[in-house]
């Protein structure tokens, strides 16, 4: 389309042009979110209250949860993922169709919360891009809600000319991990009460990769 | 509950009742103890009768929960004896569990049983040394067995002979860590969270599935020739064999 592109020789007012569509297809992104139900635990429950009667999600355009990946703008992962589940997870964010976008909901989804063992995802930022993170454990319906206003406020500042940038996918990326190995033990560092726990608490010394901080003396 | 034996023992271990010949991992009893407390359970008594040198020792646990340790060799004849004997009938395997005490000590396996029609519980335990972790599998005597012993199998490392399908069940099918409730497992795995996210996601979900649920879906066109695809309708419509019904 000549008008995702302003560089066009030609076009008169690019920046005018563009930014009226941007407007327009802004507003009709933000406005129709389809959520794409990803829950595992008790945030899940909250994420239910806010589609029900008393927060009504559908005032904000979610008016569907869709279950079908592929009809979906918005995942919301709500709740723990085990490594288990990471393949599921990244399957289904592969399977979404651009544009989309993330929500992050609860410390476990966001940071492994206290589940700081040997199960679980420290964070699925590690497995798919994140847009918004909600803080809580759980969150209300309340922060979910500002949440999705988030990404409505993210979407309004999207453009266009952008596309290339923001919505291009490798397909060699599909099923793999997002972050790279440096940056998943960036993001994967103890957090909390776990900085007094020892990495490897038995006898056996393992290949690991050295954290000397997370050692006791 | 018993009352505090304040003991400097490392492992707590409520109201023990040392009777018959004892191997040497726990602490001493309380001699002043030992016998004191009945069994609750009648089968506990008649246990002991029938296997004088297969029941270890017994004691109460938590008010009314009798606890039998056995030899761990004859795990399967014990409890088929608990499971068929009339008087006795544990016919419901409640639970299947292991604890492992750390610090070398042996790992327990803990068989929890319930009798539907005598409505009472019994629990028996066995110990199994970390250099011998191997046991008879009970899938014989309960069905329900399977699965409960896959869970001690993938987080205890404990085998179950002649068990039919002894795999990972909660862990990934690709888990090379070891078994994650051992004491000697470090709390966030062996490797690197950088190696776990990778590892993870080298899995295919599919394998989750049992061979039946995915893939080899039942036709939903039943149809003659199936290699021959249009042409064999077009020669089908010409001809209007009883076929045609199957495929509109």
């Amino acid at each position: 389309m000549g008008v995702a592109n302003p560089g066009l020789p030609g076009a008169g007012t690019p920046a005018f042009l563009t930014t009226r569509l941007d407007f327009v297809v802004n507003w009709a992104r933000r406005n129709s979110l389809w959520p794409m139900p990803f829950g595992t635990a008790c945030c899940a429950i909250e994420m239910m209250a806010s589609a029900a009667s008393n927060f009504d999600l559908a005032r904000f355009g979610m008016e569907r949860m869709s279950f079908s990946p592929r009809q979906a703008d918005v995942l919301i992962c709500a709740g723990r993922v085990p490594y288990k589940l990471a393949p599921v997870l990244r399957r289904i964010w592969d399977q979404m169709m651009q544009p989309k976008w993330c929500i992050s909901m609860g410390a476990c989804a966001s940071s492994g919360g206290v589940f700081d063992v040997y199960s679980m995802v420290q964070g699925i930022d590690t497995i798919v891009p994140v847009d918004v993170y909600i803080p809580g454990c759980p969150p209300r319906p309340e922060g979910l809600i500002y949440g999705l206003m988030m990404v409505q406020e993210k979407i309004r500042g999207e453009s266009l000319a952008d596309h290339a940038a923001l919505r291009a996918e490798d397909p060699l990326g599909a099923g793999r991990p997002r972050a790279g190995d440096e940056e998943v033990a960036d993001l994967t560092g103890p957090f909390g009460n776990s900085t007094d726990q020892n990495r490897v608490s038995g006898l056996v010394e393992t290949g690991a990769i050295g954290r000397p901080e997370d050692r006791l003396p | 509950m018993t009352s505090d034996l304040g003991s400097g023992g490392s492992a707590p271990d409520f109201g023990l009742v040392a009777a018959g010949g004892r191997k040497g991992h726990d602490p001493a009893p309380d001699t002043a103890e030992a016998g004191n407390v009945p069994p609750v359970n009648p089968s506990v008594t008649a246990l002991r009768r029938q296997f004088p040198d297969g029941v270890l020792r017994n004691r109460v646990c938590a008010g009314d929960q009798d606890v039998v340790h056995i030899d761990s060799g004859r795990v399967a004849e014990i409890l088929r004896w608990l499971h068929e004997t009339p008087d006795q009938h544990y016919d419901h395997l409640a639970d299947v569990t292991a604890v492992d005490h750390g610090g070398g000590r042996p790992i327990e396996v803990v068989y929890q049983l319930w009798s539907i029609p005598q409505r009472s519980a019994l629990r028996v335990k066995c110990e199994l040394p970390l250099d011998a972790l191997e046991i008879e599998s009970v899938t014989g005597i309960w069905q329900g067995a399977n699965w409960l012993e896959r869970e001690v199998y993938d987080l205890f490392g404990v085998h179950f002979r002649g068990h039919p399908d002894l795999r990972r069940i909660l862990m990934p099918e690709n888990y090379a860590e070891g078994h994650p409730l051992r004491k000697d497992f470090p709390l966030r795995g062996r490797f690197s969270r950088a190696e776990q996210t990778r590892r993870a996601l080298t899995q295919d979900p599919e394998d989750y599935y049992m061979p039946g649920e995915i893939g080899e879906r039942t036709p939903q066109v039943v149809a003659s020739g199936a290699d021959d695809g249009d042409e064999a309708k077009a020669s089908g419509a010409g001809a209007g064999g009883e076929g045609e019904a199957d495929v509109l």
